[in-house]
C-alpha cells in the first residue's frame, strides 16, 4: 500500500485542448507515426526513466502519477493540499504548487523536489526521493 | 422558463444516467472487472503506458474531448427549438455517447490498448480499415472547411477580436520560449499569456479590423478574403514545430476552457434568464429542412462524436489504472462534453436575449441560424457574463476569443492530419513525391478544404450537416466494433445496437434527402460530396451487418467464455 505520493509533470504527447472534439493529431489514428512531438516525446521519455527508476526502487511504498502540467483543475489543488499538510503558510503552499506545473517537475507529498530547470537523472531522483522520505519519516 | 430550470434538469438527468444507467453499461455489457491487468500495468513504461488515477486521466480525456464542435451543431439546431435539442443532447449523451466513449476505452483495453482504426481492422475486417481512412479523410476535410468559416463569420461580425486574436500568436509564442528554453513553471507564464491576452480587448476595441475594402480591391467576398487568409495561416502554422505555437497556445486555452465554461455557468445561476426561443418551433423558416433526420446531424458533438473514439482509444486506454475506471472517465467524459452543449443551447435561447437581440429575427431564416449559430452563441454568452458586470461589448469580444482559439487549434492540427493522409495516400497510390514533399503535401492539404469553403454556391447549413454526418459514421464505425466485441462475449449488445442503428438511419436518411436538395441547388460540389459520403455510409452498414451476423454465429457455436483476469488482447 502507497504510503507517499510522487507526482511526475510532463506534457502527453499528440494531447492539446479540444482535439477529440476536432482535430487530433499524433498516434491516436495511426496516420501520425511522424515526428510533429518529437520534443514531448524526448520528454516524456527521460521522465519515464525516473518513473521506471523510482517504481523499481520503491515499489509499491510510492504512489506514482503522471500528470500533464496544463492538469491544472487536478494538480494545482492536490499540491496544494499536500503543501499544507506538510505544514507550510499558506503563500509557501501556493508558491509550491506555481513551482510544480514545469515540464519535468518531480514533487513528493506536496514538496517540489525538482522545478523542471535541472532535470533530474533516474539515478538523482531516485537518491532525492530515498533522503526526502529518510529525512521525514525514516522511510524507504 | 428560467434556463437554469433547464440546466438543474440536465444536471439531475445527467446524475441520474451515471447513477444508474453507466453501471448497467460496467457491470451487465461491458462486465468490468477490478482485477483485470489493464495495458498500463501489462505495459507499463512510465512513458505511454502509465497507471493513472482516475481523476487526473478525466482531466486528460475531458480538455481533448471539448472544444469548439460541440457549441456550432446546437447553437443551429435550437431552430427548430430548444425542446428537440436539448432531448437530443440529454438522450444522445446519456445513451449514445456514454455508452460510445466508455465503450471505446474499455474495448481498447482489452486489445493491448489497441486504437479504432486498428480495432476496425481486427474486430470487423481489414476492409474496415480502409473505410474508417476514408471517413476520416473526409471528416478532416470538412472540419476545416467548416471551422475556417466559423472564424470568418466571427471576423466579420466582431472585428474588434482581431487584434486580440492575431497578438495571441506572440504571446503563445513567448509564453512557450519561457516554458519549454527557460523550462520554468507554467502556471504564472500560461497566466499571464492569459491576463494579456484579454487586455488586449480594449485595444482590439479601439481598432476594430475590417477587410471590407481589401477584399473589393481584389474582387472578392470579405467571407471569402478571410478564408483565404486562414488557409494561409493554417498552412503556414501547421509546417511550424508544434512547441512554438500549437502546444504553449494551448497552455492558454486550457485555461480559457474553463474560465468560459465557469462564466457561462455563473451567468446562468445570476442571471435567472428566461428562455425566449419556443420550445418547438412551430413557424419555421420555409428553407429549414425537417428536423426528422437533420436534427440528429446537425448534432453530432455534444451528443455523440466519433472523434472521441480516437482520443478514448489512442491515449486514454494506455493510462487507465483499473478497468473499472473506464466508467467514470469515458462516461463523464460524455457528460461533461454533453454540459457543453446545454451551455450552447443556453446561450442561443436564453442569453441572447439579454443583449437585446430578438430571437425570431436571429433565426428567421435556416441560412441565418446556420451562418449565425457561433455569433448568437457569442452574444448568448457576452449576455451571461452580463449578469456579473461584464460590459457586453466585452463580453462578447471575450466569448469571440475563446472560440476562435479552439478554432483556430483545430485548423492549425487538421491541416497537419490532413497532410499525413495524403501522405498515407501518396505511400499507397505509389506517388513519391506526395509522400516526401512537405511543402506540396500542406498545400494539398490546404487546398482541398479551401474549395469546399470557397464553393461559391455554399450554404454553411448543408456543409455543416456533411461534417455532422461523417463525424456520426464515424461514431457508428467505433459502435459497431464495440457492438460486435460485447456480442462475442455472450453479452447484451443492444446498447451499442439500438445507438449505431438510430445514428445509421439518420445519417443515411438526411444524406439521401441532402442529395435531392443540392440537385435542386444545382451544388455540383457538395452533391458528389454527399454522395461519396452516403456511399460510405452504406458500406458501413453492409460492414456492420456483416460483421454483427458472424458474431451472432460465432456465439452460438462457441462456449461461454471464461472471466478474463489477466491482460492482453481478447
Amino acid at each position: 500500500m502507497a504510503t507517499h505520493h510522487v507526482i511526475l509533470v510532463r506534457e502527453w504527447d499528440a494531447q492539446h485542448t479540444g482535439s477529440g472534439c476536432c482535430g487530433r493529431v499524433g498516434g491516436g489514428v495511426e496516420l501520425c507515426d511522424g515526428d510533429e512531438f518529437a520534443r514531448s516525446r524526448t520528454e516524456m521519455e527521460r521522465v519515464g526513466g525516473i518513473y521506471q527508476a523510482l517504481h523499481a526502487a520503491f515499489g509499491d511504498q510510492l504512489d506514482l502519477t503522471v500528470v500533464d502540467p496544463r492538469n491544472t483543475m487536478w494538480l494545482l489543488p492536490t499540491v496544494y493540499r499536500a503543501a499544507r499538510r506538510r505544514g507550510l503558510r499558506r503563500t509557501a503552499a501556493l508558491r509550491t504548487m506555481a513551482r510544480s506545473t514545469a515540464n519535468g517537475a518531480v514533487v513528493l507529498d506536496g514538496k517540489v523536489l525538482f522545478d523542471g530547470k535541472l532535470p533530474p537523472s533516474p539515478v538523482e531522483a531516485v537518491a532525492a526521493v530515498r533522503a526526502e522520505l529518510t529525512t521525514t519519516a525514516g522511510g524507504a | 422558463m428560467p434556463a437554469v430550470v433547464i440546466a438543474l434538469l440536465v444536471a439531475v438527468a445527467f446524475f441520474l444516467g451515471y447513477r444508474f444507467y453507466s453501471p448497467y453499461l460496467a457491470n451487465k455489457v461491458y462486465a468490468l472487472q477490478e482485477s483485470f491487468v489493464t495495458p498500463a500495468h501489462e505495459f507499463r513504461d512510465g512513458i505511454d503506458f502509465v497507471p493513472t488515477n482516475k481523476h487526473v486521466l478525466f482531466g486528460h480525456h475531458f480538455t481533448s474531448v471539448a472544444g469548439a464542435a460541440p457549441i456550432v451543431g446546437p447553437a443551429i439546431a435550437v431552430v427548430w427549438g430548444w425542446g428537440p435539442a436539448l432531448a437530443w443532447v440529454v438522450l444522445g449523451t446519456i445513451f449514445a455517447s456514454g455508452a460510445h466513449d466508455f465503450g471505446s476505452i474499455v474495448v481498447s483495453v482489452r486489445n493491448k490498448a489497441q486504437n479504432i482504426g486498428t480495432l476496425t481492422q481486427t474486430v470487423i475486417n481489414p476492409r474496415s480499415r480502409t473505410l474508417f481512412l476514408l471517413i476520416i479523410f473526409f471528416l478532416v476535410t470538412l472540419v476545416n472547411a467548416v471551422f475556417a468559416i466559423v472564424i470568418a463569420n466571427l471576423f466579420m461580425a466582431n472585428p474588434a477580436v482581431v487584434i486580440p486574436i492575431v497578438l495571441e500568436i506572440p504571446i503563445a509564442i513567448i509564453v512557450g520560449q519561457i516554458i519549454y528554453r527557460q523550462r520554468t513553471a507554467a502556471l504564472a507564464p500560461s497566466i499571464v499569456g492569459v491576463v494579456l491576452l484579454y487586455a488586449s480587448i480594449p485595444l482590439g476595441r479601439a481598432f476594430p479590423i475590417e477587410i471590407d475594402g481589401f477584399a473589393e480591391m481584389v474582387g472578392v467576398q470579405p467571407r471569402t478574403a478571410w478564408v483565404v487568409l486562414l488557409f494561409l495561416y493554417a498552412g503556414l502554422a501547421s509546417r511550424i514545430p508544434v512547441w512554438i505555437l500549437l502546444q504553449p497556445r494551448d497552455y492558454i486555452n486550457s485555461h480559457q476552457l474553463f474560465i468560459a465554461l465557469g462564466a457561462i455557468l455563473l451567468g446562468i445561476i445570476i442571471g435567472m434568464n428566461e428562455i425566449v426561443a419556443p420550445m418547438l418551433n412551430r413557424d419555421l423558416p420555409p428553407d429549414t429542412p425537417n428536423w426528422f433526420p437533420f436534427l440528429f446531424v446537425t448534432i453530432a458533438c455534444g451528443a455523440i462524436s466519433g472523434f472521441h473514439s480516437l482520443v478514448a482509444s489512442g491515449t486514454t486506454s494506455k493510462q487507465l489504472d483499473k478497468e473499472t475506471d473506464a466508467r467514470y472517465v469515458g462516461y463523464m467524459g460524455s457528460l461533461g462534453e454533453g454540459s457543453l452543449a446545454v451551455g450552447a443551447i443556453l446561450a442561443t435561447t436564453a442569453g441572447i436575449a439579454i443583449v437585446g437581440l430578438d430571437w425570431n429575427t436571429q433565426y428567421a431564416t435556416f441560412g441565418d441560424a446556420a451562418g449565425g449559430a457561433v455569433g448568437n452563441f457569442v452574444q448568448g454568452v457576452a449576455g451571461f457574463v452580463s449578469n456579473f458586470g461584464i460590459p457586453v461589448e466585452i463580453g462578447t469580444i471575450f466569448a469571440a476569443l475563446v472560440v476562435i482559439s479552439f478554432a483556430a487549434t483545430t485548423m492549425d492540427s487538421g491541416v497537419r492530419l490532413q497532410r499525413y493522409i495524403f501522405q498515407e495516400i501518396g505511400e499507397i497510390a505509389g506517388i513519391r513525391v506526395l509522400k516526401e514533399n512537405l511543402n506540396l503535401v500542406t498545400v494539398v492539404a490546404v487546398i482541398v478544404p479551401l474549395l469546399l469553403a470557397l464553393d461559391p454556391e455554399l450554404a454553411f447549413g448543408r456543409l455543416w450537416t456533411l461534417f455532422g454526418t461523417t463525424n456520426q459514421l464515424t461514431a457508428g464505425l467505433a459502435l459497431a466494433v464495440i457492438a460486435v466485441w460485447v456480442l462475442t462475449r455472450k453479452r447484451n449488445p443492444l446498447a451499442q445496437i439500438i445507438p449505431l442503428a438510430f445514428l445509421l438511419t439518420m445519417t443515411t436518411w438526411a444524406l439521401f434527402v441532402q442529395l435531392g436538395d443540392l440537385w435542386a441547388a444545382r451544388d455540383w460540389l457538395l452533391l458528389i460530396l454527399d454522395a461519396v459520403i452516403f456511399i460510405l455510409a452504406v458500406w458501413l452498414i453492409v460492414e456492420a451487418v456483416l460483421a454483427l451476423r458472424r458474431a451472432q454465429a460465432a456465439k452460438q457455436e462457441a462456449p461461454a467464455p471464461e472471466p478474463d483476469r489477466s491482460g492482453g488482447q481478447e
